[in-house]
């Protein structure tokens, strides 16, 4: 059984960590595995045998809601959880029996963590001090820190005379100070206002890069992970349902709950009613007939469950009755820049449109929905709905 | 709004009475005790007929007061190792227990805090039959482990608040960023600890320095403590001088106060 560890544990030491001495390598350039790894709390289990790798000087990101088991898995690569079952492997070897210092890991927390009694310099001295760096070679690191994260001029302040995104960049400054193998960002963008934190997601981005350093980025949110990753891990229920670039996961979701997680999706249920090639004719339960491509097996009759993002479908204010579009009412439609908002009520469900605007939005009524040309909307099999 | 001002008036001024009787009943007999211990009288009378220093000069006389010093002395000695130990047990048992939801945890804060509640005067009886039992003479050591029972959960209080409030993520850096869990000890938890710390210092210093059930049982002629001195002082002779004696303990307490107030904001850390 997994247990946190304590207060108490923290402050006792390891034979572990007497044993081993710091990785000492530079921080470009390693490969992170995660192999079936399994965490339970008491009955309930938190993370339910995932197998991930992390590519060298890849940002892997670990979307989920709370509760998926994102985090759990992080603190796992950073040694703070036991896994119960499964191992960590860096560069091809396992890190399981090591302490968190001794891993050659750095982290940056939601909430920065840093060290409220010490000036900034003295946060990112800290790792160098404790693996007995020379002082010369301290002070030398510690100015380059805090000069790649551009806070060269803030070494003597204190935490709490700095900003949020100034705290952020120190955590990052300390964290990389010490060049860890694997970088671990812990919801880093959380505790930010919103019009700072793309362009600290853009800096970090560029800084990870710099460095060449692999990194895993724990998130809930999709921007954040869309903008920041290399490729995104989406978890629900302790598993990875997809693992695929950000363009990827939003336009093939792998699963329903992956298309209702990433992006907005209109679910729309139906039969299957001909297939060709890789088109299948759908019956839809609104009352359309619409003709949708897919990589997946279907058979005739079986019940579909199709996720249509906002922008695959298409209002047709005064269009005639077609075949491939149903009826609805258009409650509201929202002038977005330069696209259109539609919030759409057909029977007993709400859809919601994107489409471009042209001239004035049109107003509420009676309406007619359809596919937009060349729309892929997902199909998944009604057995996978949750 | 001046409507239920009008209204609660009468509640008021009735909060204002009960508070002003709530402070008289405390404060009234300390400034008679500082009253009597300027009086020229030869007894414990109040009100004083005259005032005079001569009681305190007799206080410090050392030829006079000879026995008072050394149970202040001892007094003084004991507080020292009192406050000393309880801060160092208090500090570990906080750390321990303070993160922790689990059953143990509870408890064991349980357990430390009991002293609070326990009849100082059974407690006192119960060290010394213990001490007893294990035929251990009463000594200057079991004079302090028994004050350290009393004023531990005073610790505990205050250094056990001020660990709850540490980041676990501040912890988790310092293990992560290489630290051994003694160097995440000295340079991160007790830097943050420290105001908790010093508080719960001054107050098992203090709660120590004024005990009677537990001094009563244990203290022996060698270990002639302050506060039974002044007791035995007042039985045989209503001696003036432990008017005086009570003067310079409260001004030394309320300087302390005052110090670890200005230093630690002792007084919102006890109402935490």
């Amino acid at each position: 059984m997994a247990e946190l560890l304590s207060l108490a544990q923290l402050l006792l030491p390891t034979s572990a960590m007497l044993k081993t001495s710091p990785i000492e390598t530079s921080t470009a350039g390693h490969r992170l595995d995660m192999d079936g790894i399994r965490v339970r709390y008491g009955s309930a289990t938190a993370v339910d045998g995932v197998t991930l790798t992390v590519e060298p000087g890849e940002i892997l990101a670990l979307l989920g809601p709370s509760g998926c088991g994102k985090t759990t898995l992080l603190r796992t690569v950073a040694g703070f959880i036991r896994a119960d079952a499964g191992r960590v492997l860096v560069d091809g070897r396992p890190i399981d029996h090591l302490p968190p210092g001794g891993r050659g890991v750095g982290i940056v927390f939601q909430s920065y963590a840093l060290f409220p009694h010490m000036t900034a310099a003295q946060n990112v001295a800290y790792g160098l001090e404790a693996r007995g760096r020379p002082k010369a070679e301290i002070v030398r690191r510690v100015e380059a820190a805090l000069a790649a994260v551009r806070m060269e001029a803030f070494g003597e302040r204190r935490p709490r005379a700095l900003s949020g995104g100034q705290q952020q960049r120190v955590a990052l400054a300390r964290a990389l100070a010490t060049e860890p193998r694997i970088l671990l960002l812990d919801e880093p963008f959380a505790a930010l206002d919103r019009a700072l934190r793309l362009d600290l997601q853009l800096e970090i981005k560029r800084i990870q890069r710099r460095f060449g350093v692999t990194a895993v980025l724990v998130t809930h949110d999709q921007d954040e992970a869309m903008s920041m990753a290399d490729r995104m891990a989406v978890m629900n229920r302790g598993q990875v349902e997809q693992v695929a670039a950000p363009a990827e996961v939003y336009d093939t979701p792998a699963t329903p709950f992956v298309a209702g997680f990433v992006g907005t999706s209109n679910r729309l249920h139906g039969k299957i009613e001909a297939r060709q090639g890789e088109d299948y004719r759908i019956r839809l339960d609104v009352g359309a007939t619409v003709t949708v491509p897919s990589q997946r097996g279907f058979a005739l009759g079986e019940r579909v469950l199709l996720s249509a993002r906002p922008e695959h479908l298409m209002l047709h204010p005064d269009a005639p009755e077609t075949a491939g579009s149903w009826p609805a009412r258009l409650r509201l439609s929202l002038p977005l820049g330069p696209a259109l908002v539609h919030d759409v009520e057909a029977g007993n469900t709400e859809l919601k449109l994107h489409q471009a605007r042209h001239g004035a939005p049109p107003s509420p009524g009676p309406v007619r929905i359809g596919l937009s040309p060349g729309a892929r909307p997902a199909l998944f099999p009604v057995g996978d709905a949750t | 709004m001046s409507r239920f001002a009008a209204r609660d008036k009468p509640l008021a001024l009735l909060i204002l009475a009960l508070a002003a009787i709530g402070l008289l009943i405390l404060i009234g007999p300390v400034l008679i005790v500082l009253l009597t211990s300027f009086t020229t009288s030869q007894a414990l009378r109040f009100p004083p007929p005259g005032l005079t220093l001569r009681w305190y000069a007799d206080l410090f006389d050392p030829a006079r007061s000879a026995q008072i010093h050394v149970a202040a002395g001892n007094s003084l000695a004991v507080a020292a190792c009192t406050a000393a130990l309880s801060t160092a047990l208090a500090t570990g048992a906080a750390l321990a227990i303070s993160r922790s939801r689990a059953t143990w945890a509870r408890m064991a804060e349980g357990g430390f805090m009991a002293p609070l509640v326990l009849p100082g005067i059974a407690y006192g009886l119960a060290t010394l039959m213990f001490f007893s039992w294990l035929r251990q003479p009463p000594s200057f050591g079991l004079l302090v482990a028994g004050h350290a029972m009393i004023a531990t959960p005073f610790a505990l209080r205050t250094i056990g608040a001020s660990a709850a409030g540490l980041d676990p993520a501040l912890l988790e850096s310092s293990a992560i960023l290489g630290a051994s869990p003694w160097r995440t000890f000295r340079r991160v938890v007790l830097p943050l600890i420290m105001p908790g710390v010093a508080a719960g210092a001054f107050l098992a210093f203090v709660s120590s320095l004024d005990n009677v059930p537990v001094s009563l049982f244990l203290s022996s002629a060698e270990t002639d403590m302050l506060p039974i001195r002044m007791w035995g002082m007042m039985e045989t002779s209503l001696d003036v001088r432990v008017a005086a004696a009570s003067g310079v303990l409260v001004a030394v307490a309320f300087l302390l106060l005052v110090v670890m107030d200005r230093a630690v904001g002792l007084v919102r850390r006890m109402a935490g």
